[in-house]
C-alpha cells in the first residue's frame, strides 16, 4: 500500500469487523453459493420439499424412487444458497476533500475510504461479491460487483486512487445509477449529503420500490457539524459555491441549526422508506460506528 | 454656491479624520482563508441570522469620522453664500479688465439664451463680486478691439452700459482687446491687476500677430470664461457669398441669384436645406439644397425683372442656434449701362487712324445708350488722372506701356471685380507686359508673328463653341468669320501653374484669346490688334457683336464699383464722380449720414451693421462744413447714386475653438486659468451668509449619539 495515501485499513480494524457476520435479510439471485438465504429452489445438497411433476421441469430431478413407490412423479427440490450483490455507492465531491484545521482531525475521505475497505472485506469474507462506483456529478469510476477474494485488491486500488473533486450531484448519479443495478441487491451509499440538490428523497423512495436493501452511511467532520471557527473567515467551497467572509460567531447558531435539521430529516425519512441510515462523525472511531450499526442489524434480525 | 471660513486654520483638524481610520486598521481582525465544504449552507445561515457585527463596525468609522469633519468644519466658522468659487477673484482692492467677445458668434442660442447673455451676465456678476475699492472696465472682443468702458469703480455702471447691448455683426479679434487691456492695466495704480476673457473661443479671433506686440515681462492673471460649452446643439450652416446678376445678353428681363452655403458639421451631412430668396422682405423663390459633410453648396435662383428699380433683397436659410449667418444681404441695379475705359496706346491725328477708332464705334454705334455700353477714351497720358473705379471694364489697346506704377491699380481693380481686355499690337513692347502685368496675365509675350505677302493669312479655328460669349455665332455668323484675316499676331507661352482658358485659337494651333481669373474680377488678352494695322476684323460684320458679347461678359462680375460687397467693418472707399455734390449714406438702420470727402475719395468706416446701404448724391452741403455728420432725414433734390452691401464675415460661423494649450502658448508669460460657462462669482465679502456652526456642532452631537447607541447595541 503506498505511502503516500492515509487510508488506513490496518489488520485490527478489518479483522475487528470481519468477526461480525452480515446476512442480507431478503434472498437474493446470485450465481455463487454464499451464506445468504434464496428464495429460489435449486441444486444444493440441503432438501427442501417435493413437489408434483409439471410437463416443463426437467426430468433428471425426479425422483425416481418416490415415482417407484407411489407411481406419481415428484420433483425433489433443495434450498440453494447464493450470493449476494453488494454496490457501495461512495461520494468523491470536492466537499469530501474537506480536512480541518485541528492537526488531529481526520480527512473525511480518508475516513470513507476506511469505511467503504471494511465493508467490503466484510462482504467479502462472506464470498458476496462488492462493487465501487465513486461519483460526484457522475459516476466518475466504477468497479463492477464480484465475490472473488482477490477482487478486495482492486477495491483497494480503486479507492487509493479517488480524488476527490467536482459538485455533488446525487440525483443524477441514483437516477444514472439505478438501471444498472440488479433488483433485490443491496446498495451502500457513503456521502456527505452536502449537496443544493433538493429532492433526493424522491429518488431514495424509488431505489427501495425497485427491491434494493438501501443503507445510508452519512460522514460530515465535526467542524461541519459544529463550526467551531472564530475570527473574520472568508469561506472558500470545496466545490462551486461563491467564497462568503463572515464572522463564524454571527451564523454559528443558525448554521448549527441547520445542518441538524438536515441529519434528522435523512434519519427521519429513512427510517419511514425501511432505509438503513447511519451518521458518522469523524471523530467518532470507525469500529465503534460500524458495530453499532451491526449489532442493532442484528438485533432486528436482519442478520 | 459658495462656503467660506472665517477661521480656516481648524481646517487642519480634517487631518484628525486619520485616527479613527488607523484605529479601524489597527484593530481589525486579520481576515484567514478556509477551504470549507458547507458554503452554500453558511449563505442561508447568514441571510437568517439576524446579528450582523462587522457592517456595524464600518458603520461606526463612518460616523466618528463626520463627527471629526463636522467638529473641524464647525470651529472653521463656515459661511454659506450663493456664490461660487472665488478663486480667481482678489481679496484686496484690484484692477480688472474685462474683456467680453461680442462677435456674431456669441449670439450662438443655448434654450432661451445666447452665449452673449450669458457672458454679460458674467459680467454684471464679476463686478459685483469685486473686493470694494476695486475698478474694473470693459473692453469688446470684436474686431476692433475697442475699450467699451473705462475704468471705473461703480459696480452698477457696468449693468447701465451692457444692460440693452446685443452681440455685434463682427468677428472675433481677442489679440487687439488683449493689447487694449494690458494698456488700460498699465494706467492703474492698483497692485492686483488681472483680465477676465469671456468668450465663445472661436479661433478665427485668436490671431498669433495679434498678440505679437505685448511685452516681455509683463505677467498679469488671466482667466478664460468659455461659454462655448453650454451649447446645446450644433450650428448647421451659414450662407457664405450672393450674388445677383443679369444675363449679360441685351435686354434680358432674368435676374439671377447665386448662393453658396456652407454645411459647418464636420461629419453630419445636410439633406434638403431650405433655402430662399427674399427681395424688400417679401419672399420670391425658396428651393432646397444638399450639403455634404463640412463642405460647401450652390444654388441659383432665378426670377423675371418687375421693374427697372434696384433690387435689394437677401438669402435665407432655414434657421439654426446662429441666426446671424443664415442670411446674406445683395444689391443689384438691373440695366444699368457698363462704363468702358478704352486706353488707346496709339492714338492718330487721323481719327479713323486711330487705335480705338472701331472699337469705340463697336461698343456704342449710334453714340446713344442703346447697346447699355458707354465707352470712355482715354490716352496713357490722361490715365493717371481716371479713376478706374468709376469703369467696369478698362480695354488697353496697343499700348507700349503704362504710367509708372499704374500696374499696381489695375491689379487692385481686377482684385475688386474690374475687367481687363488687352489687345495687343505694334506699340506693344512685351518685356513691360511680361514684367509689370506678370500678376495680371497667365502668359508670357513671346514673339510677333508676321505672314509675308505670299504667305497665307492667319484664321481663325472656327467651330461652334459652348462659351457663353461665343455660343451666340452659330450657321452663317460662324462661317462669317472664317473669312477674318489676321496678317500678325504675337505667339504666348502660358506661365508656370497659371489658370487660364483659351476660348478662341487660330488654324496654326496658337491662342486667339484667352481668358483668365484674378480676384474677383477676369483678364481677357486678345493677342492681334483691335483694328485695322494686323487684321480685318474690325471692319467684318461680326465685330460688333463679338466686341460687345466680350465687354458685357467680362463686367457681368462688377457692373457697378458702387454695388461693392463689403463685409463688416471693411471701409467703404469711392472716388466721388461728380465734384460739387455732397453724398449721403442711409445704412441699414435708416441712419442717414452726410460724408465728408478727403479731396477727391469720400470713405465712409461705419459699415458694422449688416445690410444694403445706399448712396444719393445731392447738392453741395449748404453749410460748407467737410466733417461727416448724420443728418435726421434726406435733403430734397438727392438723386440715387448707388448702393453697396454690408455682410458678416462667415469665417466667424466656422466653430474651430481654439485649445488651452494653444492660448497657454499665446500668452506664454501670464498665468491663465480657464473656467467653462457661467459661474456666479463671490470673494469679497465672506462674513456675509449663513452661519454653519451651529448646525455642524449639532451633527456632532447627534452622531455621538449614535455612535452610543450602536456601541450598546454591539
Amino acid at each position: 500500500m503506498s505511502e503516500k495515501t492515509k487510508f488506513n485499513y490496518d489488520a485490527e480494524v478489518l479483522s475487528r469487523v470481519a468477526s461480525l457476520n452480515i446476512r442480507a435479510m431478503n434472498l437474493v439471485d446470485g450465481l455463487l453459493s454464499g451464506q445468504h438465504r434464496s428464495r429460489h429452489k435449486g441444486s444444493s445438497v440441503e432438501f427442501a420439499e417435493y413437489k408434483d411433476y409439471t410437463p416443463g421441469d426437467e426430468i433428471k430431478h425426479i425422483d425416481w424412487k418416490v415415482a417407484g413407490k407411489t407411481d406419481k412423479y415428484h420433483i425433489k427440490q433443495f434450498e440453494q444458497s447464493t450470493n449476494l450483490k453488494v454496490t457501495i455507492l461512495l461520494d468523491a465531491s470536492g466537499s469530501m476533500a474537506y480536512k480541518s484545521p485541528d492537526p488531529q482531525g481526520q480527512l473525511k475521505m480518508d475516513y470513507a475510504r476506511t469505511l467503504v475497505a471494511a465493508l467490503s472485506y466484510l462482504f467479502l469474507k462472506q464470498y458476496d461479491a462488492v462493487g465501487l462506483a465513486a461519483f460526484n456529478d457522475h459516476i466518475t469510476s466504477h468497479i463492477p460487483p464480484r465475490s472473488k477474494p482477490t477482487h478486495f485488491q482492486h477495491i483497494l486500488h480503486g479507492l487509493e486512487t479517488l480524488v476527490p473533486s467536482g459538485v455533488t450531484q446525487l440525483n443524477e448519479v441514483i437516477k444514472d445509477v439505478i438501471e444498472r443495478l440488479p433488483r433485490r441487491s443491496i446498495l451502500i451509499l457513503v456521502s456527505d449529503f452536502l449537496t443544493r440538490d433538493s429532492d433526493i428523497e424522491k429518488n431514495l423512495k424509488l431505489l427501495v420500490s425497485r427491491g434494493l436493501e438501501v443503507i445510508l452511511f452519512h460522514i460530515l467532520d465535526p467542524d461541519e457539524v459544529s463550526l467551531p471557527f472564530e475570527g473574520d473567515i472568508v469561506f472558500e467551497s470545496l466545490e462551486d459555491d461563491l467564497s462568503v467572509g463572515l464572522d463564524p460567531a454571527d451564523v454559528r447558531e443558525t448554521y448549527r441549526r441547520e445542518i441538524q435539521n438536515q441529519i434528522q430529516f435523512y434519519r427521519s425519512y429513512c427510517s419511514s422508506l425501511g432505509v438503513d441510515y447511519i451518521f458518522l462523525d469523524t471523530s467518532i472511531p470507525l469500529e465503534q460506528g460500524l458495530n453499532y450499526y451491526l449489532l442493532r442489524r442484528k438485533s432486528l434480525g436482519k442478520t | 454656491m459658495n462656503l467660506n471660513f472665517i477661521s480656516p486654520l481648524y481646517l487642519f483638524g480634517l487631518l484628525g479624520v486619520a485616527v479613527p481610520i488607523l484605529i479601524h486598521l489597527l484593530t481589525r481582525r486579520q481576515q484567514k482563508h478556509l477551504l470549507f465544504s458547507a458554503v452554500h449552507l453558511l449563505f442561508q445561515s447568514q441571510k437568517r441570522s439576524i446579528k450582523r457585527s462587522a457592517p456595524n463596525r464600518r458603520l461606526l468609522l463612518l460616523i466618528r469620522c463626520l463627527g471629526i469633519i463636522l467638529l473641524s468644519l464647525a470651529l472653521a466658522n463656515p459661511i454659506f453664500s450663493f456664490g461660487g468659487p472665488g478663486n480667481f477673484l482678489p481679496d484686496t482692492p484690484s484692477a480688472s479688465v474685462i474683456i467680453l467677445d461680442d462677435s456674431y458668434s456669441m449670439g450662438t442660442r443655448t434654450g432661451q439664451k445666447t452665449f452673449y447673455d450669458s457672458a454679460v451676465e458674467a459680467v454684471l456678476d464679476l463686478t459685483q463680486s469685486l473686493p470694494a475699492d476695486s475698478v474694473y472696465s470693459v473692453v469688446l472682443g470684436s474686431a476692433p478691439g475697442r475699450v467699451f468702458q473705462g475704468w471705473t469703480d461703480d459696480p452698477g455702471r457696468a449693468k447701465k452700459i451692457l444692460k440693452f447691448t446685443q452681440p455685434s455683426a463682427r468677428t472675433t479679434q481677442i489679440g487687439q482687446a488683449f493689447t487694449e487691456a494690458l494698456q488700460l492695466l498699465e494706467t492703474a495704480p492698483q497692485r492686483d491687476k488681472r483680465i477676465f476673457i469671456l468668450t465663445d473661443r472661436d479661433k478665427n479671433g485668436w490671431n498669433e500677430d495679434n498678440f505679437s506686440s505685448i511685452e516681455e515681462g509683463t505677467r498679469y492673471p488671466v482667466e478664460i470664461i468659455d461659454f462655448s460649452g453650454m451649447q446645446s446643439g450644433i450650428n448647421l450652416a451659414a450662407v457664405e457669398h450672393v450674388e445677383a446678376h443679369q444675363d449679360f445678353l441685351s435686354n434680358s428681363r432674368v435676374i439671377r441669384v447665386e448662393m453658396r452655403a456652407i454645411n459647418l458639421s464636420p461629419t453630419k451631412p445636410i439633406n434638403k436645406l431650405k433655402a430662399s430668396l427674399w427681395i424688400r422682405d417679401k419672399k420670391q423663390t425658396s428651393g432646397v439644397l444638399d450639403l455634404l459633410a463640412k463642405s460647401t453648396g450652390e444654388k441659383e435662383f432665378s426670377f423675371p425683372l418687375q421693374a427697372n428699380t434696384p433690387l435689394t433683397g437677401e438669402i435665407r436659410i432655414e434657421d439654426d442656434l446662429l441666426a446671424q449667418d443664415n442670411h446674406r444681404f445683395f444689391h443689384y441695379q438691373p440695366n444699368q449701362s457698363i462704363k468702358v475705359l478704352i486706353v488707346d496706346g496709339d492714338p492718330k491725328t487721323v481719327e479713323h487712324l486711330s487705335e480705338t477708332f472701331y472699337l469705340e464705334r463697336a461698343l456704342n454705334p449710334f453714340s446713344v445708350s442703346t447697346s447699355n455700353i458707354d465707352p470712355t477714351v482715354s490716352t496713357l497720358a490722361e490715365l493717371p488722372m481716371r479713376n478706374l473705379f468709376d469703369y467696369s471694364v478698362v480695354v488697353i489697346c496697343n499700348a507700349r506701356d503704362l504710367p509708372f506704377g499704374y500696374e499696381r491699380e489695375l491689379e487692385k481693380f481686377v482684385m475688386h471685380g474690374g475687367a481687363l481686355i488687352i489687345t495687343l499690337g505694334d506699340q506693344v513692347d512685351p518685356k513691360f507686359y511680361n514684367e509689370k502685368l506678370g500678376r495680371l496675365l497667365p502668359v508670357t509675350l513671346k514673339s510677333i508673328h508676321q505672314i509675308t505677302q505670299q504667305d497665307e493669312p492667319f484664321r481663325l479655328l472656327i467651330k461652334p463653341s459652348q462659351h457663353r460669349v461665343l455660343q451666340a455665332f452659330k450657321g452663317r455668323t460662324l462661317e462669317e468669320m472664317k473669312s477674318i484675316r489676321f496678317n500678325s499676331m504675337y505667339s504666348v507661352e502660358p506661365k508656370e501653374n497659371a489658370e487660364f482658358t483659351i476660348p478662341m485659337w487660330f488654324l496654326n494651333q496658337a491662342p486667339a484669346l484667352i481668358e483668365s481669373k484674378s480676384g474677383k474680377g477676369k483678364v481677357i488678352l486678345f493677342v492681334s490688334s483691335i483694328d485695322r494695322d494686323w487684321s480685318d476684323f474690325a471692319i467684318q460684320p461680326t465685330f460688333l457683336p463679338w466686341v460687345q458679347r466680350w465687354v458685357k461678359y467680362s463686367a457681368r462680375k462688377l457692373d457697378n464699383l458702387t454695388q461693392q460687397e463689403l463685409l463688416v467693418g471693411e471701409p467703404f472707399v469711392w472716388k466721388e464722380p461728380a465734384t460739387g455734390s455732397s453724398i449721403y449714406i442711409e445704412s441699414p438702420g435708416g441712419k442717414i449720414l452726410r460724408l465728408r470727402s478727403r479731396g477727391e475719395k469720400v470713405t465712409f468706416d461705419d459699415t458694422f451693421r449688416p445690410g444694403v446701404y445706399t448712396l444719393r448724391r445731392g447738392d453741395s452741403a449748404s453749410n460748407g462744413n467737410s466733417e461727416s455728420q448724420t443728418i435726421p432725414k434726406l435733403p430734397s433734390g438727392t438723386e440715387p447714386a448707388g448702393a453697396f452691401t454690408v455682410n458678416i464675415d462667415p469665417r466667424e460661423s466656422i466653430s474651430d475653438k481654439i485649445s488651452d494649450k494653444e492660448i497657454r502658448n499665446l500668452l506664454s508669460e501670464m498665468t491663465v486659468t480657464f473656467s467653462t460657462g457661467y459661474q456666479h462669482r463671490e470673494s469679497a465679502h465672506p462674513e456675509e451668509g449663513l452661519p454653519l456652526s451651529t448646525p455642524f456642532l449639532l451633527l456632532v452631537g447627534s452622531m455621538l449619539l449614535l455612535e452610543g447607541w450602536l456601541i450598546r447595541k454591539e
